[in-house]
């Protein structure tokens, strides 16, 4: 059946999918940085305004900046800003996904726990390696839990399944559940039954705005 | 792929009746059809089978591996071993779902034969889920899947070549090398 509207897929890696609506969201994430040299007039662009408009960020401040910043910013061998990694990245919450990921609520710690992870190899940190493996580790921690409740949910509210989910694995249990769902509705018969197609009643309902306004 | 297409290839395939009319031989481009004797059993597509059966114009013989105690056998083969056991039809999902749909008088036992089919049907997602696990624990680079049939790579088809899409780019993350260096300008 078509769909009136199929999202173009994260990117996921090293590089972003510049059309991807959910890596654009991502790189809005914020990086915890610290200026290496003085940034001159962009205290207000950066959210440090002192008294004058045209300040600029003096050496060694610690700056809150969102990753498509950050990596336009980040050269090696200038070295405009050093690239602080976010807590969850850390060594003591990589012992924690170590030990059982799936205890851990990735949707309030990420939500683009993935993503934003691979993101963050792009900056050559000195614990790149380990972020790399803990951040797969989890994914496939994660893996059997995420199949066996969205292939099993059928006619359930799954927003309690859902909640503590990462937007990436989100997306996977949607997959999930339209197979399932797919799959149920056609050894009920219903798959037999025509029915409109999602762009024809999607076509209707903004004629009735049309109409309204 | 939808339910529906996977349920329009099965419709494919080749099953007896018995006509109760008279009819010459029939020139489709799928091939030649009939000639149809009353009372004289001829094979025909599934799709032509039910539409017959509909109108009354035919009696449907099940294939002969709808039969209770053949399924209780691959019932019980399928529980014993850790493979997929080879199915009596490609399509045993599809064929069981219209045939007793359509032509339940014509088939003994029809409800006997519904369970099992979903016990085996059953048994083997549980399978097909304990091996995408265990595949995607040990980080496998390939896997055989012998025996399946499209209905069943169908439901969990999607979902996991999606998951094992990500888990491959999270792979690649870990060896920074030419992907690495390009990102340099």
């Amino acid at each position: 059946m078509s769909e009136a509207y199929v999202p173009v897929e994260a990117g996921f890696g090293l590089e972003e999918g510049y059309l991807s609506l959910e890596d654009i969201l991502m790189s809005q994430e914020r990086l915890p940085c610290r200026a290496e040299t003085a940034l001159p007039r962009l205290a207000a662009v950066l959210g440090k305004a002192g008294a004058e408009p045209l300040g600029s960020v003096p050496e060694g401040t610690k700056l809150e900046i969102p990753l498509w910043l950050a990596k336009g910013l980040y050269d090696n061998k200038r070295r405009v800003i050093s690239v602080e990694l976010p807590k969850i990245y850390k060594e003591s919450w990589r012992t924690v996904f170590t030990a059982d990921a799936n205890v851990v609520d990735l949707h309030k710690l990420g939500p683009f726990y993935y993503g934003f992870g691979s993101q963050l190899l792009n900056f050559d940190s000195p614990e790149n390696a380990e972020i790399a493996q803990t951040i797969l580790q989890t994914f496939i921690g994660r893996f059997r839990r995420i199949m066996d409740s969205s292939q099993n949910a059928y006619n359930e509210d799954t927003s309690a399944l859902v909640a503590r989910l990462d937007e990436l694995e989100r997306v996977l249990f949607r997959v999930g559940q339209k197979g399932l769902n797919d799959f149920q509705s056609w050894e009920m018969g219903q798959a037999s039954q025509i029915t409109a197609s999602s762009l024809v009643q999607n076509y209707r309902k903004r004629k009735f705005t049309d109409l309204d306004s | 792929m939808d339910p529906a297409e996977v349920e329009f290839l099965a419709e494919q395939e080749l099953v007896t009746i018995i006509p109760n009319f008279s009819l010459d031989r029939i020139y489709l481009i799928g091939g030649d059809l009939g000639p149809f004797n009353p009372g004289l059993p001829v094979e025909v597509p599934l799709w032509l089978a039910i539409n017959l059966k509909q109108r009354q114009k035919c009696r449907l013989i099940a294939p002969e591996w709808m039969d209770v105690e053949k399924l209780e056998q691959i019932r019980d083969q399928e529980r014993k071993e850790d493979t997929f056991t080879p199915m009596p039809s490609p399509y045993y999902m599809e064929l069981t779902k219209l045939l007793l749909n359509y032509a339940v008088d014509n088939i003994p036992k029809a409800d006997e034969i519904r369970t099992l089919v979903k016990d085996t049907w059953d048994t083997r997602i549980a399978k097909l889920r304990l091996s995408a696990d265990s595949f995607v624990r040990q980080q496998e680079a390939h896997a055989r899947l012998d025996n399946l049939t499209l209905m069943e790579i169908n439901t969990t088809g999607a979902f996991l070549t999606q998951a094992l899409d990500h888990m491959y780019k999270l792979r690649t993350n870990l060896q920074p090398g030419e992907s690495a260096q390009s990102q340099d300008f």
